[in-house]
This record gives C-alpha cells, structure tokens and sequence, in this order.
C-alpha cells in the first residue's frame, strides 16, 4: 500500500493537478478569446497588476477592512496551507532522498504549529458557515466536502507526524488525503489558486483600464 | 389560468451562447464566502436579510439555469424574473467587494436577457423596447409631434432669447443634442432650456430628426436586438450629420 500512494498514484495525483490546471488555464483562455472578446479589449497589465496585488496583502481591500476578523482567518488559513507542505522538513527528505533536491525548510516546531493554525481556521470556517445567516444561505454539503478535502492532509499530517497509535495508518491515510486534494484542485473550485488570477486580471482592467475605478 | 409553456429550447441556446470563459470561471469558484453581502444596499436595506445577498442572486438565477440545463417551469422563472429585475439594480458594486472580482451585475443582466426571451420582462420595459424599435423613440413619438414641439418651444423663447433656433438634421453641426423622449413628451420646456443654454454658449449644435432619443431601456429589459438598435439609431445620427460630439440630457 504505501509502495502505491509513494509511487504510481503519487505521479497520477501530481500529474492530474498539473496537467488538469494547465488544460483549464489554456482552455478558459481560448474560449474566452472566442466568446468574451470584451475582456480583451480593455486589458491593462498595470491594472492587472494593481488588482492582484492588493487583494494579495491583508486588508488590502474596502470589503477587507470591513470584515477584519474574517480577513485574519482567511489570510492565516492561506499562508499556512501554502507554506506549510512546501518548506516541510520530512516532504523535503522524501525531495532529497528521491531527486536528489530539497528546498530550505521550516523547523518542525514551526511547521507543527503553522499545521494546527490550519486545522484550526478551517473549523472557523466551518462554524461561520453554520453561524452567519448570509454564509449560511449559499453554502451546500459541496462546501463543507471541499473544506474537509484541504484540512484531511493536515489533520492526517499531524495524526503521523505525532505518532497517534498507528503510525503507518496515518501516513498512507496523509498520503493519500494529499492525493485526493491534488486531483480535485483542477476538477473544482479549488482551482481558484490559479484562476484568481485571471479574474482578478480580468476585474481590475474592466474596472480600472475601463473607467479608472479600483476594484479594491 | 394556465401558465404559459416555457421555450426550454431558447433557454438553452441562450445559456450555451453565454457561456464563455468568464462565466465559467465565475460560476465554478464563487467560494460563498459573503463578502459581497456587505455591498448591497438591497441586503443593507433589508436589515441584513440573506436572500439579498449577490452570491445568493446568482445562484438562485443563472447557476440554477446551468444545473437545470435549462429546463425549468415557469414558476422558477417567474421567480427569476423577481430577483433579476426586482433585488439587483446591476450597480456592479459586489464586483468590487469580491476576492475573485466576479461580476455578479454581468450575470443578472444575462439572466435578464434570458427572461425577456420569455417574455418576462416587466410590461413598461417591453413597452419601450417595443416602442423604440417601431418608432426610434421609448414613448412611440411622432416625426412630426418631434418637430412640432422643437418649434413651439423656438417660439415660446423667441422673447426671452430673440433669434435663438432649434435646428433639426443640420448636416455639419459641431454638436448633436440628443435627449429623453419624456422630455419631448411631457417636459417640453426642458428642450427650450437646452437649447438657451446652447445658443448663449454660441453652440453650433443640431438635433437629428431620428435617434434624438438617447434612452436605452431595451439594456434594462435584457433584449439585445433592440438595445444595439437604440444605441445604433444615436450613432447613426451622429454619422449622417458628420458631428464632432454628441452631448446628451439628464
């Protein structure tokens, strides 16, 4: 089992995560040139630029500040969950061991806490899904799935990582849950992490490059 | 009563039309994290209640369109039609609370024009759009009634502004004046105002003798066809008259 979630479904997974965002990158991309012409016809890479920039920085935006707890939760929930896989110590082994290359890495001290901030926002995010009337209204089981399919990886990566009673369940359970993330990335809403930045492209030429408004 | 039979077929022609990349993007990674709540003052007016917020429009309109595949019964739509038309003024300010910049307006206005396929536009708005695509004009008024009115208010301002003139298709002015029927139909005197403002600036200007109607509420209505003619009938008038600018009222 652990010889299969290491090797072939480990080239599947990445393979469908970077195969699956570069086919919907470039496909949205043409089917927006063939059908959305508007968008392309006021495109500024400065306004571009502007718009993703300041929506990347806390409280960056109007609607930011307006939320502020809101905001501190999301933007922690987000560095972690991007930092933490990265710059692991023992992800970072497995790097070296097989390819013979490893990033800098966090202390695990560090990168145990950076994990329990995870699990902890996306329990937040839950909670405010049930306890705020306007979340509440949009949200369906659809949400909750994808929130259990990004906090799986963290919750089963600390399980293993403290040894809770069998070590090797946990590992191939993390593998594995890793895995499942991976392949939804490109299938769901998750693939967000690319698609921000076309639409956040796309709003701030409209808005800016259009009418000279901000869009943050 | 029996209700009217829906046009699936319409339906889904219009939703595969529509869907281009923005769409798709919008529609597959909308996180419903309510940001957007906070920029709508139908949600803001309504003491927080959640069925007016954006996200929350769209899904109950377009997204529920692309699920259904488009088939829905006319009492979906007709609910549709309250919420497009009746909860969200197209003010695009959501677009600017949202992480994602998803333009919740561009939407609705693409459900609208959905709906008005059906019919479902409000009456006043299919009205006008009728009106406009008849006669030029949002509120069915004649060439002549045009021309008349322009006259009779040329001579009601004849004391207080002797020599001043309402031209009408004077090919080569600087300026073409174009305005809201309502004004020609029921505030004349808004004409005579505008035009003592242009005669004192020294204004070569002109109205046209079709296109003088700068309204569009066919755009409102969500009926394509007879928004790009209102706004073609402007064009076309500025072009015919080789004007430099067009200045428009309200």
């Amino acid at each position: 089992m652990y010889q299969f979630v290491t090797g072939p479904m480990a080239w599947i997974a990445f393979g469908i995560f970077f195969l699956g965002m570069a086919v919907k990158v470039v496909s949205l991309f043409y089917l927006t040139r063939e059908k959305d012409k508007v968008v392309f016809n006021h495109f500024s890479w400065q306004w571009s630029l502007k718009s993703i920039i300041r929506w990347l920085i806390p409280f960056g935006s109007r609607s930011m500040r307006e939320k502020p707890l809101f905001t501190i939760i999301t933007f922690s929930f987000h560095i972690c969950l991007l930092i933490t896989p990265i710059f692991l110590l023992s992800h970072n082994i497995i790097l070296e061991e097989r390819w013979g290359i490893s990033l800098w890495t966090l202390p695990e001290s560090v990168s145990d806490i950076l994990t329990i901030v995870v699990i902890v926002t996306v329990v937040f995010l839950a909670l405010r899904r049930i306890a705020l009337a306007d979340v509440r209204i949009v949200t369906s089981a659809y949400d909750y799935l994808l929130l259990a399919i990004t906090a799986m990886p963290f919750i089963t990566g600390f399980l293993a990582y403290h040894q809770f009673s069998n070590y090797k369940f946990w590992l191939i359970f993390h593998i594995l849950s890793g895995e499942i993330m991976l392949i939804a990335i490109p299938f769901t809403r998750l693939s967000h992490i690319f698609l921000f930045f076309m639409t956040r492209a796309h709003i701030g030429s409209e808005m800016g490059q259009r009418r000279g408004a901000a869009t943050w | 009563m029996a209700e009217p039979a829906v046009n699936v077929k319409l339906i889904k022609e219009r939703l595969a039309f529509l869907k281009g990349g923005r769409f798709k993007a919008w529609l597959e990674i909308c996180a419903h994290c309510a940001y957007c709540s906070d920029s709508c003052f139908f949600y803001l007016a309504h003491d927080k209640d959640p069925k007016y917020m954006p996200a929350y429009k769209v899904k109950q309109t377009l997204d529920k369109l692309y699920k259904k595949k488009g088939e829905v019964t006319w009492e979906e739509l007709e609910k549709m039609a309250d919420i497009a038309y009746g909860d969200c003024t197209a003010c695009r300010r959501c677009s600017l609370y949202c992480p994602f910049g998803i333009d919740v307006a561009v939407m609705i206005a693409a459900v609208r024009g959905i709906l008005c396929g059906q019919g479902l536009a409000p009456k006043g708005l299919q009205d006008a759009a009728k009106h406009h695509w008849e006669t030029g004009n949002q509120m069915a008024i004649t060439e002549e009634d045009f021309v008349e009115t322009c006259k009779w208010m040329e001579e009601e301002s004849e004391e207080e502004m002797p020599g001043l003139k309402i031209p009408i298709e004077k090919k080569g002015a600087e300026t073409l004046y174009v305005l809201n029927a309502r004004e020609v139909k029921f505030y004349p005197q808004d004409i005579a105002e505008a035009a003592m403002i242009l005669y004192a600036a020294g204004e070569d200007w002109t109205f046209p003798d079709l296109g003088w109607d700068m309204t569009n509420l066919a755009m409102f209505a969500g009926n394509a066809q007879v928004m790009a003619h209102s706004a073609k009938l402007v064009y076309d008038a500025a072009k015919r008259l080789e004007v430099k600018k067009i200045i428009t009222s309200e």
